[in-house]
């Protein structure tokens, strides 16, 4: 006797965001379905997966992420371009020196720094701030403008300085990375601000704040998913694709720091592997673009996203 | 060693201990200032400026010439000091002429004359039979048959010491004494007995609110109010909300002694004025009912309040034992009853239990919304069959104290507003169409749905960048929306709202619409089913229901659905004292509310955050809002 099987139809559809050139351009979001549930008639949408390049050498990195990255972490262009050659879908280029205690780059340098990795790879670029909001509100409009046509997505802006990073980004065609403190209510409220300025909604993607591993994932994850039953049910304020930034918070965790420790095992795969699981678990509640600091754990994403795929 | 402060521009003296700080100096001298934080040094608002002389704050010295700021209620003396008072750091009325009548009219709301049937205390002249040899039974045996009609029962008590003189009374009046019942003492209590004539009597109905204490003078005998008076509760000085009031009663030493007396004070200075304004005497006053909640109450009977905070969040007591004037220290006649409503639970008090009787939702046939807009926000829902209620935290924005330039719902109070898109042009209206001085909980409504509309704040609540306009300006506290200019308004001072401001309206708002969120889920209701809404609160009877729905606070229902009941919890105090059937009423009331914590739910802080944005995170709520747009 055959089993029928019982089909779960949504009515709502997560906005699909496209960022890059043709023929380089990659799609977040436009799933209708619940991740890797596609079975029942939806459709789903292969996460995206990016690598981190930092404007500058990295402080305090453990020998696992040094290792990978070896001369490059001097020369963004050069790091920008081994992402690629790694197998990542796009490049993440995150402003630290912009941060006023981490070198204070100004607005000018920050955009020369950004147009010369856009210019040496073809891959999608996303353009992470320094995370302080008064200079990210200075900066990242000079490097929306700087980064004219090649549609990129830029962030973070937050409820206290979207309407200057949005503006930028409307001005010169970039979608924006809208972040909040792991907070439905105010994560909505912050796409509904930015589409109330007229940034369409697909140009929108949602930093909902993550906890790692053994950090307040759990707390993520129920976000997460709560945001995709939210959307998939029709709430067009909750239908941006999700993103997350795992190696900036699994590489912070000192089970990823840490150097060898006996009872832990050799420190080499457990960073790596805090990333990966991190990134699969929040695969499967619902989040469509991850951000890596490892090539490895890159890697072993997307091995784990192959197999849940059936693929 | 005692030192003395003199304040300015007040041109006020008073010696103080070592051990008290300015701010309970000032408060001792009558001035009033500000402070939301209870006197933990937290909120900064109580600042002042010490022109000469020395004090101690936390452990440093600061000395008058340099005339530095000190917060005031860290602040110690070391030596004799002058202080100067800035504007600002006060909590006061502003300084426009009040005209009794209207200030009356608006915190008392409905005034509907209750025809009185056993009223908390009742006189009449009784005749007795005179003893003679053949009927020489004892004069108070006498007095009780003699009574029986009015006390309803023979077996009354008699108050201390009245039978002391009783003897020469009785014989005094040629066996036609005058006696009053005190009712709600179970049995009933003699409480008088003289010579005097049929001269009326009256009974004083208190709201004891967290903000705003508000004094009724009713006839007993006919059951007219014969006046009103309403002030800011002295407490104030010492905590914006009940929390932090609990935390001064408990961890201050003496705290709880010093807020009661201080909301005694309250109470007196008011039945004062008005006794002087209708030429009552303190003595003629028989009777008082209060109505508050329950930490109010607490504070006002001297009882320890701490468990009221703390898991599992219980009050000393719902239903009052009642007590009479001397006990509680009220300046009336000293064996007059005092009456509290009784209370539901731990943040629901007999205000509402009152304001339920009072504004008939209690009976309704309907599924009926019953709000109390005040510093501590309750909401009601049910009908007569089922209620269940609960209280939130709206903070004292509504009431004129949390704002920068807020005041009461009196004359010179803003409680129109409108803005020209951009934010260009003001218009306001204040209440008795004076100039300005201030803004009331009504007009803060309508100016942050106006300045919504206008563009000149976004759907958080934050002013919009780059805006043509010179009301728009960077102020001492950030960014500030000038309403009115120094020359427009009452006080020669600009009328601004600060970003600070519009937070916490936003969050006042947001607590009372998740707690109506809240109730309605716990139920299994939608706003649809809503068939009334009861509106009570002392904010001004002008507010505009528009406008409470444009910003969110309200529920998006037909404008006809809403009622304003004005100052509900004074409305059931009136009842209580008036007639033994509400009494009743109202205890039946508050035993019926399912009282809900809104603490250990989840969901409502949940729904907090959904609405801390305009009108709603969740528009779909809002439809004639998105309608308008």
């Amino acid at each position: 006797m055959g089993v029928e099987l019982v089909q779960e139809r949504w009515k709502g559809k997560l906005y699909a965001l496209t960022i890059g050139r043709e023929p380089y351009q990659v799609v977040a979001g436009g799933d209708s379905t619940l991740p890797f549930l596609d079975l029942d008639g939806g459709s789903y949408t292969r996460p995206v997966s990016a690598l981190t390049v930092f404007d500058r050498r990295p402080e305090n990195w453990p020998d696992t992420l040094t290792g990978a990255w070896g001369d490059v972490l001097d020369n963004p262009v050069q790091w920008a371009r081994k992402c690629v050659e790694l197998g990542a879908d796009a490049v993440a280029l995150k402003l630290v020196s912009a941060h006023p205690e981490q070198g204070d780059r100004s607005p000018q340098e920050c955009a020369a720094t950004v147009k010369a990795v856009a210019e040496a790879v073809d891959q999608p670029l996303i353009v992470l701030g320094c995370a302080v909001n008064e200079k990210d509100a200075a900066v990242l409009p000079v490097v929306s403008e700087a980064l004219n046509g090649y549609n990129c997505l830029i962030g973070q802006a937050t409820s206290e300085n979207y309407k200057t990073v949005v503006a930028g980004c409307l001005a010169h065609g970039h979608s924006v990375i809208a972040t909040s403190p792991l907070d439905i209510n105010l994560a909505k409220q912050l796409n509904i601000l930015m589409t109330d300025m007229n940034l369409p909604p697909d140009r929108i993607a949602m930093d909902l704040s993550i906890g790692p591993l053994g950090y307040g994932i759990e707390y993520a994850y129920s976000i997460i998913e709560r945001k995709r039953t939210g959307a998939l049910l029709g709430d067009r304020m909750l239908a941006m694709p999700v993103i997350c930034l795992v190696g900036e918070e699994a590489w912070k965790v000192k089970e990823a720091q840490r150097a060898d420790d006996l009872e832990w095992g050799a420190d080499e795969p457990r960073g790596i592997l805090w990333e990966a699981v991190t990134a699969v678990a929040l695969a499967q509640a619902g989040a469509s673009i991850f951000v890596f600091y490892h090539p490895e754990a890159l890697r072993q994403f997307n091995t784990q996203i192959d197999a849940l795929m059936g693929k | 060693m005692s030192v003395q402060i003199h304040f300015v521009p007040d041109n006020l003296t008073v010696r103080v201990n070592v051990d008290e700080s300015i701010l309970q100096a000032a408060a001792r001298a009558g001035i009033i200032l500000r402070g939301a934080c209870g006197g933990a040094g937290t909120c900064g608002r109580c600042g002042v400026t010490l022109r000469s002389g020395s004090v101690l704050v936390d452990n440093e010295l600061y000395r008058g010439d340099e005339a530095p700021t000190v917060l005031s209620c860290r602040a110690y003396p070391t030596s004799d000091v002058v202080v100067e008072i800035p504007p600002a750091s006060r909590l006061s009325e502003h300084q426009v002429l009040l005209d009794s009548q209207e200030q009356g009219r608006l915190e008392a709301g409905d005034e509907r004359p209750v025809s009185p049937a056993r009223p908390l205390y009742q006189e009449a002249t009784v005749g007795l039979t005179v003893p003679d040899c053949d009927n020489a039974g004892d004069d108070l045996a006498r007095l009780r048959r003699g009574l029986e009609p009015l006390a309803g029962t023979p077996d009354f008590t008699v108050a201390t010491g009245l039978l002391r003189d009783l003897p020469g009374v009785l014989r005094a009046a040629d066996w036609k004494p005058r006696c009053g019942i005190a009712f709600g003492f179970e049995p009933p209590r003699l409480v008088y007995a003289g010579t005097g004539s049929d001269t009326p009597c009256y009974g004083v109905a208190v709201d004891v609110g967290t903000t705003t204490v508000v004094v009724q003078l009713a006839n007993l005998n006919t059951g007219s109010v014969v006046g009103t008076r309403g002030s800011y509760n002295r407490q104030a000085a010492f905590g914006d909300d009940v929390i932090s009031r609990i935390i001064y009663a408990t961890e201050e030493s003496n705290g709880r002694e010093h807020l009661r007396l201080k909301v005694l004070e309250t109470i007196n200075a008011l039945l004062e004025e008005l006794l002087a304004e209708t030429g009552t005497t303190e003595q003629s006053v028989r009777a008082c009912s209060c109505a508050g909640n329950p930490t109010m109450v607490h504070l006002l009977l001297g009882v320890d309040p701490s468990y009221i905070r703390l898991e599992p969040y219980t009050p000393a007591a719902n239903e009052w034992p009642i007590l009479t004037a001397s006990e509680v220290g009220l300046r009336i006649f000293g064996e007059a009853p005092v009456y509290c409503l009784p209370g539901v639970g731990s943040y629901v008090g007999g205000d509402i239990s009152g304001g339920l009787a009072f504004s008939g939702a209690a009976f309704a046939d309907g599924v009926t919304l019953f709000v109390d807009i005040g510093t501590n926000g309750e909401i009601v829902l049910g009908n007569r069959e089922w209620l269940i209620g609960c209280a939130c935290s709206a903070g004292p924005a509504f009431e004129g104290a949390g704002v920068t330039c807020g005041m009461r719902a009196t004359e010179g109070a803003v409680e129109q507003v409108a803005v020209s898109a951009g934010g260009f042009e003001v218009l306001l209206k204040a209440i008795g169409g004076t100039r300005p001085a201030g803004i009331c909980g009504s007009g803060l409504i309508a100016g942050l749905s106006a300045l919504q509309r206008a563009g000149v704040i976004d759907r958080s609540g934050r002013f919009s960048p780059g805006l043509d306009t010179p009301r728009l300006r960077s102020g001492a506290n950030g960014c500030e929306f000038v309403l009115a200019w120094g020359s427009e308004s009452g006080t020669g001072r600009d009328l601004a709202l600060t970003n600070h401001d519009l937070q916490n309206l936003l969050r006042a708002k947001a607590a009372v619409f998740a707690g109506i969120q809240t109730l309605l889920r716990s139920v299994g209701l939608g706003k649809d089913d809503i068939e009334q809404v009861l509106i009570a609160g002392g904010f001004g009877l002008h507010i505009n229901v528009r406008d409470a729905v444009a910003i969110g606070m309200l529920p998006d229902l037909p404008p006809e659905r809403f009622r304003f009941v004005g100052n509900s919890s004074l409305g059931g105090a009136r009842l209580a004292l008036l007639s033994a059937l509400d009494r009743a009423v109202i205890e039946e009331t508050a035993r019926r509310v399912t009282y809900m914590e809104l603490d250990e739910t989840t969901p409502f802080m949940d729904e907090f955050m959904a609405a801390m944005f305009l009108p709603h995170t969740d528009i779909g709520l809002f439809p004639s809002v998105t309608e308008q747009e």
